[in-house]
């Protein structure tokens, strides 16, 4: 069993020993710093929640995605052709992002998230995976615009994302996770996840994984599995349908198990998420199993995300203990 | 009350900045709250002059002493505590209540704003409520074991608020239930408890929500317990009048006509062309008149200027019809 991160973490709150990244910003906009000194600010904040990660006991983290804007304009700002427009919200969250709009052909130009990726392994004593938002959510969370419809814009993005995922695999990344919670929301996609799956994932030989979050994926389990990934996370908290799926898991995947609600600030006790680790092991090995909340940790203060992500390590301690 | 037309607003209008500055020095200590309260009645007093100038008919007292819809109510029950600090999009970020406890109230919340600014006209003024599904929903839980347990004792405190309103004399009951646009599946648990807030009122009720994917559950959304369902109509081009057309429904609609997330003040004839459409689907004596939602984050000028526009375009399509 792997203890890990689905992606984001609260990027400002205690406990910060980082200048404020907030005041940063507010520094930026009113003219008084620039750009390179806002990243310098992120790039410290990057290794405070690298290092807040690991004490809280990760086993594999991400880099806290303190450098996105959100999930959409990070990519979409570093690939040429799109344009940003206003906010929107975000599957049901309060949370909000700006929405992306194809304004001419989409080119990948370099890398995106390479040079942050770098950053945080520098930063890391614990393996960091790279984080990818998929081709099918992108295209669906993004307007269509000049591609017309979301099938001919998600084919076109796993082109552009295959090469920044081959980027990053030259990059190190031990494993690159592409999120896919648009396929909760929209089952109807599936066939074609299956496709832009198959492109975004071309060449590479590192492992890879397909998260989702806000739903379960009960009635497009069997085909979701036969994807080309070899670890698919599900949002057990959200979807608690996903229980079901478990009973037709391929032996042969790895299970992103996520029973820590990453949405509320309740701290779940330990022996409810030891009963859960317990409920997924009777269907699927512990050696498979890489632990986590249920999607990234943006929606909660920061001081919460800190003693949730303690609390599930202590339950993978004990867990470790009760079911050897 | 006109018979043809009426027209009201959805609830907030923006604060002047001596409130935004007086909010600010009463956090840090500098003035004390009925100093703050002084300047609050002030702004209500401007705004209800604004909307009698402007010949609407049924009027609200704009929310200048709330700052939030939820919030403001959670800070005056039991059983709420406040987060840390949670991102909302880019550099922007909020505290979100917290449910720590049973919910309770310790007195009415809004009948003493509401009596105040009802004395001030004799034209009707709305009691605004927030309804018990969006509080739970923008609030964090750690008490209730479920969503559904949360919503109910919600509901039972929000009905117990109506029924001090009605006591106190209001004969227009609004409670806003935005957030079930982002889950319409939750239609059914949002309804059931609206109907506890509704159940033996004498007042007539309105619900509001904001634009959402109503299709699928467009019975239930006729059938919600209330007498006229308030809904956002300009921002999305009328696309819900489409659902009613041919489903002719014995519900009041109060029809958005304004996009309030726009600067643009619209013009007459946008506005005419808009209630016309209305007009297709409604009877003119069941259509209320009113901009899609709060106009809180726009400026007094934008806000004056839609609404004068607003009420000429009333003006306009009700001599047409011969009346008003």
């Amino acid at each position: 069993m792997l203890v890990t991160a689905v992606g984001s973490y609260p990027k400002i709150g205690p406990p910060a020993k980082a200048p404020s990244l907030r005041a940063a910003i507010h520094r930026l906009d009113a003219g008084q710093i620039d750009g390179q000194e806002l990243r310098r600010i992120e790039d410290e904040t990057t290794k405070e929640v690298i290092q807040q990660q690991v004490e809280a006991g990760l086993e594999m983290v991400t880099d806290g995605q303190v450098h996105w804007e959100d999930g959409q304009t990070y990519f979409a700002r570093g690939i040429k052709g799109f344009a940003i427009h206003g906010l929107i919200r975000y599957f049901d969250t309060n949370t909000y992002y700006r929405q992306p709009v194809p304004e001419g052909k989409l080119e990948w130009q370099g890398p995106i998230a390479v040079e942050d990726y770098r950053l945080a392994v520098a930063s890391s004593p614990r393996p960091v995976k790279a984080v990818i938002t998929g081709p099918c959510t992108l295209a669906r969370l993004s307007q269509s615009g000049c591609y017309g419809d979301v099938a001919s814009l998600a084919r076109e993005l796993a082109q552009v994302l295959n090469k920044e995922a081959l980027a990053l695999q030259e990059a190190g990344a031990p494993l690159i996770q592409f999120d896919e919670p648009a396929i909760v929301k929209w089952k109807e996609d599936m066939a074609l996840l299956e496709e832009v799956s198959h492109t975004v994932t071309r060449g590479l030989t590192t492992r890879t994984a397909i998260y989702t979050w806000f739903g379960d994926v009960a009635s497009v389990a069997p085909d979701l599995f036969r994807l080309p990934y070899q670890v698919f996370g599900l949002d057990f908290v959200w979807g608690p349908a996903n229980w079901g799926v478990l009973n037709h898991f391929p032996p042969e995947k790895e299970l992103g198990l996520g029973i820590m609600d990453g949405r509320n600030t309740r701290i779940e006790p330990v022996e409810e998420l030891v009963e859960c680790i317990r409920r997924a092991a009777r269907h699927v090995s512990l050696d498979r199993v890489h632990l986590s909340p249920s999607c990234g940790l943006d929606y909660l203060p920061r001081e919460n995300a800190v003693k949730k992500l303690k609390r599930l390590s202590e339950a993978a301690r004990r867990a470790r203990e009760v079911l050897a | 009350m006109r018979s043809v037309l009426p027209t009201t607003s959805v609830g907030s209008f923006p604060k002047p900045d001596y409130i935004t500055r007086a909010r600010t020095a009463l956090a840090q200590g500098k003035i004390s709250p009925g100093e703050l309260q002084e300047l609050e009645l002030k702004a209500v007093a401007h705004w209800v002059r604004i909307q009698e100038e402007l010949d609407m008919d049924l009027l609200v007292d704009g929310e200048m002493y709330r700052g939030d819809m939820v919030t403001y109510f959670s800070e005056h029950m039991e059983g709420f505590a406040i987060s840390g600090l949670v991102r909302s999009y880019g550099n922007r970020y909020y505290r979100k209540p917290v449910a720590v406890g049973p919910v309770g109230r310790r007195s009415a919340i809004t009948v003493e704003w509401w009596k105040h600014t009802q004395a001030l006209t004799k034209r009707p003024v709305k009691g605004m409520l927030t309804g018990p599904y969006t509080i739970a929903d923008w609030s964090f839980n750690e008490y209730y074991n479920t969503r559904e347990e949360f919503i109910m004792d919600l509901a039972r405190l929000v009905r117990e608020e109506a029924r001090d309103l009605e006591r106190a004399g209001a004969k227009y009951i609004q409670i806003d239930e935005p957030a079930v646009s982002t889950r319409p599946e939750e239609m059914d648990l949002a309804s059931r408890a609206l109907g506890v807030v509704t159940k033996g009122l004498g007042a007539f009720t309105v619900t509001h929500m904001c634009y959402g994917d109503f299709a699928k559950v467009f019975d239930q959304l006729t059938a919600l317990p209330v007498d006229m369902l308030d809904l956002e109509m300009a921002n999305a081009g009328y696309a819900l009048l489409e659902l009613f057309r041919g489903h002719p429904t014995d519900k009041y609609v109060s029809m958005g006509v304004l996009d309030v997330h726009d600067h643009r003040v619209e013009p007459v004839e946008e506005i005419v062309a808009g209630i016309r459409r209305g007009l297709e689907v409604f009877r003119p004596e069941r259509l209320f008149i009113d901009p899609d939602c709060g106009l809180k984050t726009r400026t007094e000028e934008e806000t004056v200027g839609k609404l004068r526009n607003m009420m000429a375009a009333v003006g306009r399509v009700r001599g047409e019809l011969g009346g008003g």
